[in-house]
């Protein structure tokens, strides 16, 4: 019977302490907030790296360059290898296209006009039906075999290392955001064994007439629970912060090379991810400290 | 009710507070105890409420052995026993009634009836018109009221009071022991550390003597 009415005084009580001393109140919740808002940013800022990665030309390409010196029959058996069926798509580009599209290109019309003759050679694109990684390689490796082509090209590679390079920093965001949980648990603990210590009287006089440790570490755990809550909270104030400060520049960036990318805000699910966990290691803490401190305060009396 | 059998207590340091006490306490006793400064009246009081444990021999209250209760059992133990401390143990950061109330919000009593029984209590010990009062604003003698109130207010089965009168006048004395007698005569029991020898006179009862941590019992 008693056990909501238990709650409920827990709460209240810890709702007490935590406006009883607002400013160390604050003070726990902006150092919560920094800590978390570290990884926070660490992980917003590659998930708008994912995105960018993910604008780019979706369906990888392969370029094959002609050898100059290829003979009109080799030319067919490519034109012919390109229109089976594992290739989704192939683009012959002449070199003299080739060399008009290069002196289109700004800044570089000088050059193609020094140029006494053309040295680009004659060129298909190629779009396999396939995506993986693999059988790209597979595919671009058997074109490269093929008489008269001189070169292959995967355009996927930078691709392909720019995502391989985001998975090193999603694992990095993981082991930073363990990393800064503990400092949470940390830093909650230190804040709430403050809290028991400053009611070393209470918790005594309590045990005296026959208050469980579950009941004096109730108001505590709350406590942690709450503190870890504001430090959510001021998490995601420092993420809009500093969501408002680059937004303008990033955008100004991202005009200059003809992009529409925008900063991804943390999504709803997020944010609440952020508050669950937050307040559950500030809770952890808490558990911790008045647990410890309970022992203590009990071995000195 | 209560039983000692050889108990020695040896504080640490080495004093011994009590040495080899056989005791027994019938359920709605009324005993005081009584003995120079330093007897160990405090301490008996402190064994039965697994305060204190004992270094050698055995202290039952209702046949539970009291020395060898777990950490986790202790409060349980504790909710039946109403304790009034000679130095008080009152809580300054809140009022006369919370403080009374203390007892009764750790057993998950509704808010509305703690208050009503608080402020039965407070009523009886003369203290309703300071219930909102910061117990460091009470004197001496309204602080251990406080704490009488405090001890009372779970009607508790068994109440061991430490020096309950020691800073009461005459008057506020003689009320308290009335308090206890009515108590005793609902079946409570008590046991009584006291020096106020007109308290013992006027509610008869058994007498016990602690002399350097040896008891005897006192011819009526
Ligand atoms: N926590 C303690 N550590 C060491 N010695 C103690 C402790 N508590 C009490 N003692 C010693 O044990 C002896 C008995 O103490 P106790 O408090 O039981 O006496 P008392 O009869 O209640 O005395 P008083 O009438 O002054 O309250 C005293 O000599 C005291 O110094
Ligand atoms: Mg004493």
């Amino acid at each position: 019977m008693g056990w909501l009415r238990h709650q409920k005084h827990a709460l209240t009580a810890a709702l007490g302490r935590l406006r009883a001393q607002p400013v160390s109140t604050l003070l726990t919740a902006l150092a919560m907030g920094v800590a978390i808002s570290l990884p926070a940013v660490l992980y917003l800022g590659l998930g708008n790296l994912g995105q960018v990665a993910g604008n780019l030309p979706a369906q990888p390409e392969i370029s094959l360059f002609l050898d100059t010196r290829a003979a009109d029959a080799q030319r067919a058996a490519i034109a012919a290898r390109l229109k089976q069926p594992d290739i989704a798509e192939a683009r012959f580009v002449p070199r003299d296209e080739a060399l008009a599209a290069l002196s289109a290109a700004q800044g570089l019309a000088d050059i193609s006009a020094g140029l006494t003759q053309n040295p680009l050679p004659d060129a298909w694109v190629v779009r396999p039906q396939a995506t993986s990684r693999e059988s790209l390689t597979r595919v671009a490796d058997e074109l490269g075999k093929l008489p008269g082509v001189a070169e292959t090209h995967l355009d996927s590679l930078w691709a392909d290392r720019l995502q391989a390079a985001l998975a090193i920093g999603r694992a990095g965001v993981w082991l930073l955001a363990s990393l800064f949980a503990i400092a949470l648990i940390a830093i909650s603990g230190n804040a709430i064994r403050a809290q028991v210590l400053a009611r070393r009287d209470e918790i005594l006089v309590s045990r005296l007439i026959g208050a469980t440790d579950r009941y004096i570490r109730r108001p505590f755990l709350y406590l942690g629970a709450l503190q870890g809550l504001l430090g959510g909270l001021a998490a995601i104030g420092v993420l809009a912060i500093a969501g408002a400060i680059l937004r303008a520049p990033v955008e100004r960036l991202a005009a200059l090379y003809g992009s529409t990318f925008h900063l991804l805000a943390p999504t709803p699910v997020e944010i609440g991810a952020v508050l669950a966990l937050t307040a559950a290691f500030g809770w952890i803490g808490a558990w911790l400290s008045v647990t410890r401190a309970l022992q203590q305060v009990e071995a000195a009396r | 009710m209560i039983n000692f059998s050889q108990v020695t207590k040896r504080y640490p340091g080495g004093h011994e507070a009590l040495s080899a006490v056989n005791l027994s306490i019938e359920q709605g006793e009324l005993v005081f105890l009584i003995g120079h400064s330093g007897a160990g009246k405090s301490t008996l009081l402190k064994l039965i409420a697994a305060i204190e444990r004992p270094t050698s021999g055995m202290v039952t209250l209702s046949g539970q052995n009291v020395g060898r209760l777990t950490r986790l059992a202790v409060p349980y133990l504790r909710r039946n026993i109403g304790l009034v401390f000679q130095d008080h143990k009152l809580l300054f950061d809140r009022s006369v009634i919370d403080n009374v109330m203390l007892p009764l919000d750790i057993a998950g009593f509704d808010r509305r009836e703690a208050i009503k029984r608080a402020r039965a209590v407070i009523d009886k010990v003369g203290l309703l018109m300071r219930e909102k009062a910061n117990p460091v604003s009470l004197s001496g003698g309204e602080q251990q009221r406080l704490c009488i109130a405090r001890a009372l207010v779970s009607r508790p089965a068994l109440l061991l009071a430490d020096e309950p009168t020691g800073n009461l006048d005459a008057g506020y004395a003689a009320d308290i022991m009335a308090m206890f007698r009515d108590f005793h005569q609902v079946g409570t029991t008590l046991v009584i550390a006291t020096h106020d020898d007109r308290a013992i006179s006027a509610l008869g009862g058994r007498t016990l003597r602690l002399d350097h941590g040896r008891i005897e019992e006192v011819a009526a």
